[in-house]
Order: C-alpha cells, then sequence, then structure tokens
C-alpha cells in the first residue's frame, strides 16, 4: 500500500514537471518579444535591451526555465504585465473564491449523484428510474451557460430572491449575504455534472443488485434495505469514485464558463481576462494551480479507490 | 411474526421455537409446482407438475441438464423468482406453504428454516466483506445477536467445516481464500441460523475433484450430525453417485424419474435416465463407443400433447406422441413417466465410422517437447521493496517478485494421430503447457520440435505457417467466437488467412460445417443462435479450417451438458480417425481424458508424474497424485465401492517442493525427507508406462488396498 501511495506520488511530480515546461514554452513560443511589448511601441533599443536584461531573456531557454521554476517553487510567478502587481496574491484569492464555488458544487454532485443513481437503480425501468434519468439528461446535454441565464431570469430578475451576479464579501454581507451569492452558480454546476456521476452509479449499483452475492444476501434473508446499503453500494460506489475525480477536471472547466456568466471573480474569471490580455504570468499560474488540483483530485482518488478495494489494500494471505 | 429475540448472548444457546422433526418424518412436500415465465419470445413454462417429498435426515438429489428447471426449484422454494415469473402449485415445509407466503413472510424463512449454497463460491461472497462478516448476518437479522456473540459462533461454524485456523478466516476478505475455502465459509454461512432444510445448487461444480470429495465428505457428516435435509441440484450423476438417498431427474421441467438412488442409477428405467448414463464416459471402464442423446430440449412455449421426451427417444413409438405420460409406480418409491419402460431395450449403441486409428511410433513424431519450461513472475506476499533504475536515472521502488515454474522440466512426443491426454487440476501448469508448445505464451526455455524441426525461435513468417499447421479448440466458445461474425465467415476468414483448403469460398466453409454434424444453412447464424454444443463443433471447424496436423484442445468439453459432450468427444475421435490427426487433449476430466487418449500424462505443478497408456493410468500401479484423483473422482456406478480409508491429499492449494518431488508436501505416502530433498527417479513399467516417484517399483506394484478394477467394470450401466 505505501509503495502504491509512493508510485503514485512520483507520477505526479513528474506529470507536474512536464506541465511546468509546456507552460514555460508558451512564453517561448509565443508571437512577439515580451521587452518589445512591456517597452511599447515607440520605445528605444536601449529600454528594450535593459528590459531583456533584467527579466533575463538574453539566458538560454533552460536557464530561463530553471530560474523561473525555482521561482514559481517559493509561490513567485513574477508580475502580472497588465496589473502590474505581483501575480501570486491575485491567483490565491481569485482561487479562494473558486474553491469555495467548488467545493459546495462537488459536494452537492456527490450527494445527488450518488442518491438519484441508486434511487434508479433500485427502481429500475420504473417511473421514478425513467423521470431521473430525463432530469440528468436535461443537465448533461444543455450547456451550463443555458441554465445559467435561465436562473439568473428566473431567480434574480422575476423572482428578485437572489443576486443575479459578484460575489459577497463574509464580512461584510454575512453569512447569508455571502452564500445568496454562491447559490445560483453551485447550481448550475451541479445540475450540469450530476448526471455523469449518477448514470455512472446507477449502472454499476444495477451490475452489484444483479450480482452472486446479492442474490446470496437475499437467500440469507436480511431485508432489502441493508441488502442495498451494506452490501451492494458498497462495491457500486468503486467505480463512482474514479468518475468523480474526473469531474473534478469538468468542474474547473465549467467554473470559467459559470464564472464568467455570473460575473462572480473567481480564477476562472480572472483566467478568461489574463488571456484576453496576453498576461502571461497570470496565464501560467492559472494554468499550474488548475493541473496541481486536477493532479491531487486523482491521487486521491486513487488511494481512496486502494484503501476502499480490499484486493488492493490487503494481498493474498 | 414468530419472537425472534430470545438469543441470549450469555449462553452460547439460544432457544428457537423449532418444531421437531422425526428422521423419516416429510420435512417439504412440493405438490404440482408449475412455473412459467415471461419473455420476449412469449410465456415459456419452465417446470410443469413437479411433486416430490422430503424426508429429515435425507437428501435429495434433483439431476437435469441445464434447462431443465432444476434451479427454479430452487428459487421457488426461496422466494427469488424475478417479477416475470408466474408460479403455481404449493411447497409445504412442516406446514406452511412457501409458495403462496407474502414476500416479507418468506424473509422470515430464508437463512433460518432454508439454508441455500450457490454454484460460483467466487462470485457468492462480497468481494468488499470480510468473510466473518457475511456468515454472522443472518444470525443478527433473524435473532438480534449482539456483534460479538455471533462472531463467536461464526468462528465455531468455520471451525465445525474443517478450516484449520478459522479466526483467521472470519477475518480474512474473500479473494484470500482458495476456493475450497470459500465453499466451506458459504457452507458454514448457510447452516449458520441451524436450518432444517439445506437447498445445494451445483455447489461443487466450480471445483477441483479432490476438494469437492472432501465436500462432500464434510456435508454427509454434517448431515447426519444435525439430522438435516438436503436438497442436492446437480448434473453431475457421479456426485448423485456420492451424496444422494434419493433422485428426483427433471427433463424439460417435468419430472420424469424419481426414486432411490441406487434404483434409478442402478436400474434406471426412463429412456432419458438410461440416456443420460449411456453417454457418459466411466473410469477404468472397458473402452466402449459413449452414446448420445440425439436432438435438444423441446420449445418450452407449448409444451408437446404427448410425452415430453418423445422426440429424442430412440423407443418412441405412435402412441408416445398422442398420449400425455403420468408419473407411475414400478415399485414403492420408484416411479417413471413412461408407459412402455419395462419392454425397453438398452440404450442404442452408435456404431464407429470406420475402424480406430492406431497410432504408430516412429522416428519422426509429429511433435516433441524437449526440457520445455514456462515461468511467470509474480509479487511475494509480504515481500522487501527494491528501488529499480528506469532510463537510467529514475529510480522506481519495485515489489519483490518470485519465479513460478507454470511448466517446469517436460520432456514429451507426441506419435502422428495419437491422442495425449493431459490431466490434473487447476494451477497444476496443464493449459500453460498447451499454449507453450503452440508458441502462444511468449518465451520459454527448452525446445519445442514440431515434424522433427526445432519451432523454438521463428520468424514472424515462419509462425504464420506454423500457425496453419498447429491450431486450438478453446473451452469457452462463448468468448472464442466473435459475436458479430456469422460463424461461416469466421471459419472462411481463417481458411484465407492462411490460404490453404481451398480459397475459403462458401462451398469450402460449408463442407466443413457440415463435416463437424451441422447443417450448411448455419453459415448464416450469428454465435449467440447457437447452443452450446453446436457453438462448439463451430469451434472445431474453425481449427479445422487451416488444414492442421495437429490440435490442442483445451477443456474442449467441460462446460457442456453430458450428453451434449458425449457428440463431441465421438466427433473429434471421428475427425482424428478420418483426417489423421493428432491431439494434446487438456482436462481436468479423468474419465474424459481416459476415454478419449491413447496416452495419459498426469500433471501436478508443473511437471508430469505420470504417463502410459490411457489403461494403465487408471490401473495400479499408481503415481500417489494419479490415485488421489482417481478416488477422488465421481462415479456413477451405484456398485463403485467407496473405501473407508480413502487416500487423501493434505491442504486444498498446489504448493510446491522446488528441490524434490513436486507433489511431496500434499503426497499421503510420502516415505520421507528424501521426498523433499531429491529429484524423484523414473520408474518405468511395462510398455513405457513411467511414474516419477521415490516408492520402489514393487511398492508401487503392491499399491495399496485398491479393488480389483474388474469388479467395477461388470456393473456397467445397460
Amino acid at each position: 500500500m505505501s509503495i502504491y501511495i509512493l508510485r503514485r506520488l512520483m507520477g505526479i511530480t513528474g506529470v507536474l514537471v512536464v506541465i511546468s515546461m509546456l507552460v514555460f514554452a508558451i512564453t517561448q513560443i509565443m508571437p512577439g518579444d515580451v521587452a518589445n511589448v512591456l517597452a511599447g511601441q515607440f520605445a528605444d533599443d536601449a529600454t528594450i535591451a535593459a528590459i531583456e536584461e533584467r527579466l533575463g531573456l538574453k539566458d538560454p531557454f533552460y536557464v530561463q526555465y530553471f530560474n523561473w521554476a525555482v521561482s514559481a517553487l517559493q509561490g513567485d510567478f513574477g508580475e502580472s504585465m497588465v496589473m502590474e502587481q505581483p501575480v501570486s496574491p491575485m491567483i490565491a484569492e481569485a482561487f479562494g473564491r473558486s474553491l469555495v464555488l467548488a467545493f459546495f458544487a462537488f459536494i452537492l454532485v456527490v450527494i445527488f449523484g450518488i442518491g438519484i443513481g441508486v434511487w434508479s437503480a433500485v427502481r429500475r425501468d420504473k417511473p421514478t428510474d425513467h423521470a431521473l434519468s430525463m432530469f440528468s439528461y436535461l443537465g448533461i446535454s444543455v450547456p451550463e451557460f443555458f441554465w445559467g441565464i435561465v436562473c439568473v431570469l428566473l431567480f434574480a430578475r422575476l423572482l428578485g430572491w437572489l443576486p443575479s451576479g459578484g460575489a459577497g464579501n463574509l464580512s461584510e454581507d454575512g453569512l447569508l449575504g455571502w452564500s445568496a451569492h454562491l447559490v445560483l452558480p453551485v447550481l448550475t454546476l451541479t445540475f450540469t455534472l450530476v448526471a455523469h456521476v449518477s448514470r455512472l452509479t446507477r449502472s454499476s449499483m444495477i451490475e452489484a443488485l444483479d450480482s452472486q452475492y446479492v442474490l446470496n444476501a437475499r437467500a440469507k434473508g436480511l431485508p432489502e434495505r441493508h441488502i442495498v446499503r451494506g452490501h451492494a453500494l458498497r462495491n457500486a460506489l468503486l467505480p463512482s469514485i474514479t468518475v468523480l475525480a474526473i469531474d473534478v477536471g469538468w468542474l474547473l472547466g465549467n467554473i470559467v464558463v459559470v464564472e464568467a456568466v455570473f460575473s462572480y471573480p473567481g480564477l476562472g474569471r480572472l483566467l478568461l481576462f489574463a488571456i484576453e490580455r496576453h498576461d502571461l504570468p497570470l496565464i501560467q499560474a492559472g494554468i499550474l494551480v488548475i493541473a496541481l488540483v486536477y493532479c491531487l483530485a486523482n491521487l486521491a482518488a486513487d488511494l481512496l479507490y486502494a484503501f476502499l478495494n480490499p484486493k488492493i489494500r490487503y494481498g493474498q494471505l | 411474526m414468530r419472537t425472534l429475540r430470545d438469543f441470549t448472548s450469555d449462553s452460547a444457546h439460544w432457544v428457537k421455537e423449532q418444531t421437531k422433526v422425526d428422521k423419516g418424518a416429510t420435512l417439504l412436500s412440493v405438490e404440482e409446482m408449475s412455473l412459467a415465465y415471461d419473455s420476449d419470445a412469449g410465456r415459456i413454462s419452465a417446470l410443469s407438475s413437479v411433486s416430490f417429498d422430503l424426508k429429515a435426515g435425507r437428501t435429495m438429489a434433483l439431476v437435469g441438464e441445464s434447462g431443465s428447471g432444476k434451479s427454479s426449484v430452487a428459487k421457488a422454494l426461496m422466494g427469488l423468482l424475478g417479477s416475470n415469473a408466474s408460479l403455481k402449485g404449493r411447497a409445504k415445509l412442516l406446514g406452511t406453504d412457501l409458495l403462496s407466503l407474502p414476500e416479507e413472510q418468506h424473509v422470515q424463512f430464508r437463512g433460518r428454516d432454508i439454508g441455500i449454497v450457490f454454484q460460483d463460491p467466487f462470485t457468492s461472497l462480497n468481494p468488499g466483506m470480510r468473510v466473518g462478516q457475511q456468515i454472522a448476518e443472518p444470525l443478527i437479522w433473524h435473532y438480534g445477536a449482539d456483534p460479538e456473540e455471533a462472531m463467536r459462533r461464526t468462528v465455531a461454524a468455520l471451525a465445525a467445516m474443517g478450516m484449520p485456523d478459522p479466526e483467521q478466516v472470519a477475518t480474512a476478505y474473500p479473494h484470500q481464500l482458495s476456493g475450497g475455502m470459500q465453499q466451506r465459509a458459504l457452507i458454514a454461512g448457510a447452516l449458520i441460523c441451524d436450518p432444517k432444510l439445506l437447498i445445494l445448487d451445483e455447489p461443487t461444480t466450480a471445483l477441483d475433484v479432490t476438494v469437492e470429495a472432501r465436500i462432500l465428505e464434510l456435508l454427509e457428516q454434517t448431515r447426519n450430525d444435525r439430522n438435516l435435509s438436503m436438497l442436492f441440484i446437480t448434473h453431475n450423476l457421479g456426485v448423485v453417485n456420492r451424496i444422494a438417498d434419493d433422485v428426483c431427474v427433471l427433463y424439460a421441467g417435468e419430472v420424469i424419474e424419481i426414486g432411490p438412488k441406487d434404483k434409478v442409477l442402478g436400474n434406471p428405467s426412463h429412456p432419458y435416465t438410461r440416456g443420460l448414463l449411456a453417454s457418459l464416459p466411466l473410469l477404468r471402464g472397458e473402452r466402449r463407443r459413449i452414446a448420445p442423446i440425439p436432438g435438444g430440449f423441446p420449445d418450452l412455449r407449448t409444451r408437446p400433447s404427448g410425452c415430453i421426451f418423445a422426440d429424442r427417444c430412440p423407443f418412441a413409438e405412435a402412441d408416445c406422441t398422442s398420449t400425455r405420460q403420468s408419473l407411475r409406480a414400478l415399485r414403492p418409491g420408484h416411479e417413471v413417466r413412461c408407459w412402455k419402460s419395462e419392454s425397453t431395450g438398452a440404450w442404442p449403441e452408435v456404431k464407429r465410422k470406420g475402424t480406430r486409428a492406431r497410432p504408430v511410433a516412429s522416428d519422426t513424431p509429429i511433435l516433441e517437447a524437449r526440457g520445455l519450461r514456462k515461468v511467470y513472475h509474480r509479487r511475494v506476499p509480504g515481500g522487501g521493496v527494491t528501488w529499480e533504475w528506469k532510463a537510467g536515472i529514475l529510480p522506481l521502488p519495485t515489489l519483490q517478485t518470485e519465479a513460478l515454474a507454470a511448466v517446469d522440466g517436460i520432456d514429451l512426443r507426441l506419435e502422428r494421430g495419437e491422442i495425449l491426454g493431459i490431466v490434473g487440476e487447476s494451477g497444476s501448469g496443464k493449459s500453460s503447457f498447451g499454449r507453450t508448445i503452440l508458441q502462444l505464451n511468449g518465451a520459454y526455455s527448452g525446445q519445442v520440435l514440431f515434424n522433427n524441426g526445432d519451432v523454438t525461435n521463428l520468424t514472424e513468417a515462419e509462425l504464420t505457417d506454423l500457425r496453419s499447421k498447429t491450431q486450438m479448440v478453446f473451452q469457452n466458445p462463448d468468448s472464442s467466437l466473435n459475436p458479430r461474425r456469422r460463424v461461416g465467415e469466421a471459419i472462411a476468414r481463417a481458411m484465407r488467412l492462411h490460404d490453404k483448403v481451398g480459397g475459403g469460398t462458401r462451398e469450402d466453409v460449408e463442407r466443413l460445417i457440415e463435416r463437424v454434424g451441422l447443417p450448411q444453412g448455419y453459415y448464416d447464424r450469428y454465435p449467440s443462435q447457437l447452443s452450446g454444443g453446436e457453438k462448439q463443433r463451430i469451434g472445431i471447424a474453425r481449427a479445422l479450417a487451416t488444414g492442421p496436423e495437429f490440435i490442442v484442445c483445451d477443456e474442449p468439453v467441460s462446460g457442456l451438458d453430458v450428453s451434449v459432450q458425449a457428440t463431441i468427444l465421438n466427433l473429434l475421435e471421428e475427425l482424428r480417425d478420418e483426417l489423421g490427426l493428432s491431439y494434446v487433449f487438456i482436462s481436468h476430466d479423468l474419465a474424459v481424458v481416459g476415454h478419449l487418449s491413447d496416452r495419459v500424462a498426469v500433471m501436478y505443478a508443473g511437471r508430469i508424474v505420470e504417463i502410459g497408456q490411457a489403461s494403465q493410468v487408471q490401473a495400479p500401479p499408481f503415481h500417489p497424485y494419479t490415485e488421489v484423483l482417481l478416488e477422488s473422482a465421481p462415479d456413477p456406478r451405484p456398485s463403485a465401492v467407496r473405501r473407508e480409508n480413502k487416500l487423501q491429499m493434505r491442504g486444498d492449494t498446489v504448493s510446491r517442493s522446488p528441490a524434490g518431488c513436486a507433489f511431496a508436501a500434499r503426497c499421503p505416502r510420502k516415505i520421507g525427507t528424501i521426498c523433499e530433498e531429491t529429484a524423484p527417479p523414473l520408474r518405468t513399467f511395462d510398455g513405457g508406462h513411467t511414474i516419477a516417484c521415490h516408492i520402489s517399483p514393487d511398492d508401487l506394484v503392491r499399491s495399496p488396498q485398491y479393488p480389483e478394477s474388474e469388479k467395477d467394470r461388470t456393473s456397467d450401466s445397460q
């Protein structure tokens, strides 16, 4: 088991190194000279040379990469070109807000995805099952910006129950005001992702309920409730864990769109802003953070999977 | 609801409102049970007016081929039929009609009054739950036992099943136990609430014969100790002979013969029962042509108005198809559903087409293996960690592995036209051997010669050429035939790939399909439209498509019903005689191997421990392992003598002694440390019969108190 963790950790480190190289390569490949852009259209050669000197742009690319990687490891991603302030605090603040959004959406996806999946499996081919699968297909088949706009129109404009966008401040708006800003984006994110988990849980749950060991459990005279929870769900959840980890990636992608629709000042919007303005340090830092989150989510899923599956946890006697 | 909570945790006993059942009283009485399933194809009648009585302390065997409805009886009694089933009739367990019980009452009976053990122990245990917890559950739900007390009883129950270390087994997960151990745990679980009735649905079919013998013994002993009644469902007449008091033979959902075991097996009255026995190859039997039952089950959407077996019965006459048959008593307790059973003769023999080919020893054997060794690497349980350098710079933590020789130094030659049987239990390396000689198993050490040419290191082109001359028939035609390709196309493709027999035209393929005993029209069928036996015929046709000289048959009949098995065995024999093929025939079933093969090799842990003519291997002198296999193999003849002090192997799984004899650790006739330390010498007897054993040839010949083989032969079923 410990060997397994060690191997996974080494693998992830490798992936992160490769990603950091790719991210760094952007600066080398992108058209236009950084120094030119920084100095402005009418700068003379001496100014440009000075900037190049200061940023180390004349060094060979591997020296540049090494210097960049060392400072990145220390949390220093340089200065934003457009905002002219250090990237790290900006990223940290936006990432924190996105994390709140992602966290609540993820919890809801877990609860509803697994819940709906199990419920439809137990009521297989009955009206409940059909209704639930239609509901989850609506979520997965229509893009999230549509549901975002529908939510804004319905709850913010028409009913006026919730704010249409922006983020609350915990100290100024209080808990209620803060969470009011979260409800619509979280709901939109959840709705688009729930189908993934619920469809997979439904099929692995059906497989478990049809299995020989469940038949054996029924033959022991155990109540159906206990068979579903104690016998079938335990094994049916294993594949769901893997798909949840992949969904973290989807979640990060969807967050960009949802933050734009609800003008929520998170990492997604910051990244969008950076891309529009070719703000390289900001783009680099944003991509690295997202890659890191994705890797960690997969690591967590693998470890959880290994822990819950006794065939991995315990070898032969 | 009955009072269930009088389980007292301080004493080891609980009081159950138990009706005392006297030995010999009727425990279960099934009356006129009929069952139909609704399917897309219409309503299918699975059982029709099934009636039988099961007495306390006795074992009733429910026998039939797949589709006979025997498992449906068990599911109906347990109340586990699906929602598409409609059930009629009564099944009274001590006065309570199980079939009319509502689900919330039926659930009380399950696991408490009726226990059931299913066929496949590997899938019957929940992989994510500790074994002990799974066994203890019914105690907690039915009697409200507290978990500690339940676990104490579980450990005791496991110990009663002959588990050497019950505490450890209770805390283990299923994948940590061997198949035999898993099945013992399931039996312990089925008996934990002390039920009156134990249903066993093919409980030993997935196990090796030596393990099967031990499980059957355990069941018999348990039944005697507890005055338990058992309903034993099986297709294996040898197992029936071993365990049952009474036999009920089912055919297409109807009871066609019922009576005491000795009568039904010793003096079978219904033509179908006779046919079943005639289609079985027998151990130590004289080599005879086995006689299959032609045809298949009737369409069960509309039951025929006459006898259900009439269209397959060699004795059928006009009256059989017009008159409905009813059970009639031949003698007290022995009933048969045939109006003319006294006047019918023995099951007709099948005439051999042509003569049986005799392989001749020559200078050019078709195949020769020299010092063949195939090694796999597997992780050492609890082994340490080593660091391996990948690409020179990356340290990679690696688990310690050990080498395991699946094939461990085999020298063998196969004459042209010979059938060499290879027999052994799972893990003996017989399949690895078959694949290795066909160059399907990656690198190995030693040499394989085909037609005196070394085929060990061939180029891609040479290998393709070899593949057309050497073919394989697989165990499971379901997974070895592409489900999306018409069977004719599959065969044509094999022909075209090698461009040997004709050009793979439709006529060529149809001729081949006809040759393996199927109508030409089968060209356009998909595998899902064929029965198991038909699929295996197609599997054989595909192997023949390249015009091979040599075929490895890896358990080709082990998934088939006995009557179908007989037709496939006969077909393989005919093809050998006609086309002069040579086979390596791999099977776990000594009777099947002995029936078909010219010579038989017995494998254990990757080595051949005994080899000789088929009749020599089945008669003394024996290698101790062969002897154990023969004694464990179930025999359907009631006269087959059962010895009290049988030879028994130690342990359930193959264990290896690297330096000495492979079998030393489990050998019941081990003579001393020499067995573990020195490789056994080869003892040679008449006619090339060779045994690898330290026991002196004289002692091997005088080998144990084995019954004269003559005695068995005379009592062949008619």
